[in-house]
Order: C-alpha cells, then structure tokens, then sequence
C-alpha cells in the first residue's frame, strides 16, 4: 500500500477500508504452481473439480513467482531447493503468504531423522504463514489451511497501525 | 558461436565504402525448472536453442533427492515400507509390492491366494491412476485443460476405494511382505467392479477427447521419435519402450505374483506402438500405449473379481522380522516401467543395501538425445510424453 | 532360465573377466556369509576387464543382452575393505536376468566405465561415483547428478557423516 500503510489510527473509516482492503486480498489469493513431491498430487486434487478451490478465489495457478500472492511448499524441500525456494520468494511481490502444506515442508517428515540433503522444515528458509500437518494432507485439509490464512488476511492491518503485541 | 556478416553499402557518391559489422549471434540457454508448470516436478532441464530450434540439453536432478536410499539401510525391514510408496508416489502400490516382493524372495515365504488376488486388484487400479494422471497432465502441458478434470474425476472415485480398504488416498503401505495390511471391507469388491463398469464407458471419453483430437496429434505425431535401439541401448523400460516397437512387459515375459495365470486365461495383451499417427515410437504412441494400457488393467481386475476366494490376507511374520542373509533383485512392471528393488541383508534387522532401480530415472535419460533437433514448443511434448515422476527419478 | 546354463555359456565364449558363479561372499568379520538368493543367474567379474566383459555379453549372438538395467554398489560394513559392484542386464529376446558381481578395493575404488558399451551406465555411474568415490575411469561427465556439486562426502558409505550446515541453513 505505500506511503498509507500502517499511517492511520482505528477508526470506523479505516477499519472499513481495511475490511475491504482485506476481503478483497483473502478473495483472489492466487498461488504459485509450485508443488514438489506426493504433496503435490493433493493439491492437484484440490484445483480440480472434486475439492474446488476455485470456490475460494485462489484457483488461478500462476506459473510465475511474480504474479502469484501464495506459495503452497507441497512436498520435501531439500538443499538443492532451498535456494530456489529463497529466490522464488524474493521474486514475489508483496503481500506474499506461504502455506507449508504437509510433514515434509512442516519440519522434514518422515526424512527428519536420516536424510542427509532435506531441509527439516521450510521455515529455515522462508517465513512460513500457515503449517498443514498430514503426510499428504486430505484436500479437505489444504482447504482448512487456505481457510486458515484468509482468517489471518482478514485479521491484517493494512492502513492502521499494527496492532499492539500481546 | 559468432557469425559474422559483413555487411557492404555502397553509397552513390564517392567511393565503395565497406561497413563490416561485427554481428554476434550465439544460442541462447533457457532453464526449464525447476520450478515449471510443465516438468512434472522438480526437474531442470537446461536448453540451449538457435531461435526455436533446440541445439543441445542437459538434465540436471537432485531437487527431490531424499536419500531413500540410505534411509533403507537406517530402518528395519517392515519400517522402510512408507518410504516406498513415496519414490513414486503416483503408483504406490506398486512400489510397495516391489520392495514386499524383494524382501519374499529372500525368505521363500508363500503368500496366501487371496492376498495375490487383492494385490494384483490394487494394483493394477493404481495403474489406471496412474495413467490417468500421465495423461490428464500431458493434455494439460500441450494445452488442452478439459481432459485433466475428467480424469480427476475417475481418480478421485479410486482414491476413494482405496481409502476405504486402507485408509489412505495416496501413500498407501497396504501390500506388505507376507501378504496385506488388512483384509477389504465388505460390499468393497463390488463397489470395484461398479468401478470397473463404469470406468470403461468413461474411457471412450478420453480417447475422444485427446487422442482423436486433430490439434493433439498435430502436437505429439511425429514429435520426439526413440528408436528401437536407441530404447533398449538406454535401458528405457514401459511404456515408453511398448511405445517403440519392443514387445516386452515384465508381467507377461518374466511373470511375477499371478500375472502368469492370467494371462494364460487371457485376460489381457500388451498394447504395442504402431506408429498409427505418426512415426513409430512418438509422443502420440506412448500416450496411446497408455490409454489403452487402462482398458487392459480394468480387465485384470475383473478376472481377479471373477476368481476371488476367501482366506487369510496377512502373512504368518513373527514380531521381529529378521530376514535370512543374501542378495535379491527383484522387479516388476511399474505404470512407467520395470521398477527394480535389490535388497542385501546380513540376517539383521534391517537391510545392509537397499537399491531401488527407478524406471524414470533410466528413461529420463533419453532427453539428452530426444531433445535436439526439436522446437521448443515440442520439447514441453516430449517431456510430458515419457512420464517422469521425479520422486523416483530422485529417490 | 537354467543357472548353469548361462554360466557355461560365458566359460566357452571365454568371457574376458569371468572369475565364477554362485561364489558366497564374505560380508564382515561376524561370519555371515552371503550367497546370492534371487534375482537370477549370476556371476563374478573382475573389475578392470568390466567393460570388455559386457561388450561380450551385449554383441555374442548366444547370449544378447541388449539392456543394461541397473549398476549399483554396496558398501557392506565400516570395517569392510571392498566396495561391491551390481551391474544387472537384461535379454529381452531371451528373457532373461543376468547380475555381474565386481568388487573393488575401497582405498583404490577405481573401475573403468561401462558407458561406451551401454549408453544406459551414464547416469547410473555418475550415481554410484558421488554416493560411494567410485571413479569411473574414462566416463565423459562425471558431475555429480543427485548431489548438489559442492557436496562434501559420498553418502551412502557406512561411515558417512551427516553435515551441520550447509550453505547457512541447519541440519539438525
């Protein structure tokens, strides 16, 4: 938003226009066709016509980081990745959510303990909005963590200033 | 590569004046991935291409290793079954028939008559899965968006049966060495040959809607052409091998469980690549090898349903599984080709080797040579065609 | 296929390398001897004469095997001195399997390529290169393939260490 973010403080104008502001975000958030491994088949399940996620606004698939708002990490990340993953977050423009959909992407999955080149976790290399335990989570739980992070959307503060830390 | 053009302009007045330009022209390296909509994972494939025309390619892995390998040697026998199903996470059935079967060999245990009989029923619908995905992502990689949700939607009904009879919709562990997880629920089989039923009027829809249709043959006809020897010298294995002209199926030529006796009774044939559209051996034939691979294993489901008996499905294992020293290769026919698990044991817990052959691995190999000479439109139609999955092309 | 048989078969082409068949292996200094159980018929070759050994099997009319399946090695224990290499062919007009059994010392894990005979053995020893330090003498791209290229150690050994961190992120 610029210069008007978090400039002004709560009142009825502004948490409209942040409602709105909000609303509009959490509608349209369109991801990153970025699935890596068995994860990857779920969210497959979830874009077709079974588990609509059309329904939710975020069906658009975007191919490039640049025109996406949501990074779904589907599926185990391991070094090689990492850095890819860091610059396909760089690339995206703000705001930018990450869900990290699965056991892998969570913290390793079942290679936590003896795989050599998995990053336990993707957290160690993006700021992760919204952990999606289940290895593979059912689609109906891609969904809960999609409804999830438009509950945080809804929550932002956009032109008001931050809220206060509990 | 710089060309140079020497470029001549001779003015009206005075004399011929030379203007040589320099002009540097040299192929331009585009990366395919890792991140792309059209990989079929995490794979990259590095281009170098005069204008459309692609001049050389190099594959580079690893993006989705994740150590399966050693992981095997860390974990005691039984353990290792989870990891199976998530090489290739699109056929895991048979991943973890392959591993249960390399482990059998070792002990020389018998597995009960219907535990073969469930087996072959899983997976062979994991086939179909399986090619359902290949063939609904590949309609998608040269355009077409329609076939991918029809083919959702016969996967979506098979993922629910085997939810029903193992709780899981993609990672399964169901076939386990000695036999099964558990026996199916009852009014499961015959909610298989509804299935079955109606699944073989639907295929009709997918050979209408893809591989009749002009604008995907002008695609895949003629496009990324293996020869017969260049497959075999690649050790390329599938359908991608059918699709060439080479008549070889492990479970008909090197039978395995009781794929014997049902071919024996006929109950289906190995669909050959004939070169219908095209030249043999090109995109159109391995998609066409694996549609009609579908209508094949809906067949061998319904002569399992047929000859269904009643029995135990669980093997006799005691609790701690030790399996007798020696090595074993064991493979069988993968949805994409021969899946080859070789297992080394010391009589120990857990195996001392745990080699998985993965057949994407072996056929992915071939783009390096496939690639060259294609545009680049077509390079998307040829990776799309030989069906990588790239947890186990990684492993 | 008979077991005998194709074993037979390599003695009276003279095979280059044969050294036998249904040799049991000496696993560790625990005294478990391994014999090979399933998978089909095989044989020991000696490492160096590997190639040779293949280009018969792959152009002799009486055995054809026109594919390479697999080449794989196995590092038996830490105190073990031999890496042993699996290199698994296959007769598609004879069906049938055949394992080439190889060791090669692990102070000196060196073996030529078998990739100008069967194109398939590219990929499979760049694999076993960066997972085991087997070199490959003569392979024309020994970058590593699953690895990334700056990886420090060969993984699969028995006494691999984990690394800390790599490239600043954790690895515990």
């Amino acid at each position: 938003m610029g210069i008007v973010e978090h400039s002004f403080e709560d009142n009825v104008l502004t948490t409209k226009v942040d409602w709105l502001v909000n609303w509009a975000r959490l509608s349209s958030v369109w991801p990153l066709t970025f699935g890596l491994a068995c994860c990857a088949m779920e969210m497959m399940a979830v874009g077709a016509a079974h588990h609509d996620i059309d329904r939710f606004g975020a069906g658009a698939f975007r191919a490039t980081p640049r025109q996406a708002d949501l990074m779904i990490v589907a599926g185990t990340v391991n070094f090689k990745m990492a850095e890819r993953i860091q610059r396909l977050y760089d690339q995206m423009a703000s705001p930018r959510y990450v869900i990290a959909m699965g056991a892998c992407a969570t913290g390793g999955g079942p290679y936590h303990k003896f795989g050599y080149t998995v990053v336990k976790g993707v957290d160690r290399v993006i700021p992760v909005d919204v952990y999606i335990a289940g290895c593979p989570p059912r689609p109906e739980a891609l969904l809960e963590g999609l409804m999830k992070l438009q509950e945080k959307i809804r929550a932002a503060h956009v032109i008001r200033k931050p809220a206060l830390p509990a | 590569m710089s060309n140079e053009a020497s470029i001549h302009g001779a003015g009206e007045h005075a004399a011929q004046r030379e203007f040589e330009l320099e002009v540097r022209a040299q192929d331009m390296e585009v990366n395919f991935g890792p991140q792309h909509p059209a990989t079929h994972g995490v794979m990259r494939v590095l281009v170098r291409s005069d204008g459309e025309v692609v001049t050389g390619a190099q594959a580079h892995l690893g993006y989705l290793h994740r150590c399966a390998e050693k992981i095997g040697e860390n974990v005691e026998w039984l353990m290792y079954l989870p990891y199976t199903d998530r090489y290739d996470y699109l056929s895991a059935m048979n991943n973890n028939l392959g591993y249960s079967m390399a482990v059998e060999s070792l002990m020389g245990i018998r597995i009960p008559r219907r535990a073969e009989l469930l087996r072959v029923i899983c997976v062979e619908l994991n086939r179909v899965g399986s090619h359902l995905i290949a063939f609904g992502t590949y309609g998608m990689d040269v355009g077409a968006m329609t076939p991918f949700f029809h083919c959702f939607r016969e996967r979506e009904w098979m993922m629910a049966l085997f939810e029903k009879i193992c709780g899981a919709r993609l990672t399964y562990s169901y076939i386990r060495i000695g036999g099964l997880f558990n026996d199916a629920p009852p009014g499961w089989l015959e909610e298989v040959a509804r299935f079955c039923d109606v699944f073989e009027e639907r295929w009709v829809e997918y050979e209408q809607l893809l591989l009749s249709s002009h604008i995907f043959i002008q695609r895949t006809a003629g496009v990324g052409v293996l020869s017969r020897e260049m497959a075999l010298a690649f050790g390329v294995t599938g359908p991608m091998l059918r699709a060439s002209g080479v008549d070889w199926d492990l479970r008909r030529d090197m039978p395995y469980s009781i794929y014997a006796e049902i071919f024996a009774a006929g109950a289906f044939k190995v669909p050959l690549g004939s070169g219908a559209k095209g030249k043999l051996g090109d995109c159109w034939d391995r998609t066409w090898v694996r549609v009609m691979e579908m209508r094949e294993s809906i067949g061998i489901v319904r002569w399992c349903l047929a000859h269904m008996v009643e029995g135990p499905v669980v093997g006799d294992l005691p609790k701690v599984l030790r399996v007798p020293a020696g090595e074993s290769y064991v493979a069988i026919e993968n949805p994409r080709g021969e899946l080859g698990h070789y297992v080394v044991s010391d009589g120990g817990r857990g195996s001392i080797r745990t080699r998985v052959r993965g057949p994407s691995f072996s056929n992915l190999a071939v783009i390096e040579e496939l690639l060259p000479g294609a545009l680049v439109g077509d390079a998307i139609a040829i990776i799309g065609s030989i069906d990588i999955v790239v947890g186990e092309t990684d492993r | 296929m008979d077991f005998t048989g194709i074993h037979d078969r390599l003695s009276l082409i003279r095979a280059p390398g044969l050294l036998g068949a249904d040799l049991p292996r000496k696993a560790d200094p625990a005294n478990k001897s391994l014999r090979a159980r399933a998978g089909g018929p095989f044989v020991s070759v000696e490492a160096a004469l590997l190639p040779q050994f293949l280009r018969v099997c792959r152009d002799d009319p009486r055995l054809c095997f026109e594919m390479l399946v697999d080449i794989s090695a196995t590092d038996p224990s830490k105190s073990a001195t031999e890496l042993w290499v699996n290199v698994s062919l296959l007769s598609v007009s004879a069906r049938q399997r055949l394992q080439i059994k190889s060791s090669v010392p692990k102070q000196a894990p060196r073996l030529p390529t078998c990739s100008g005979v069967y194109p398939a053995a590219n990929w499979h020893e760049r694999e076993c290169a960066e997972m085991f330090g087997l070199v490959f003498e003569g392979h024309p791209d020994p970058r590593h393939i699953l690895l990334p290229e700056d990886w420090i150690g060969h993984p699969l050994r028995k006494d691999y260490e984990y690394p800390k961190t790599y490239h600043g992120i954790s690895c515990e």
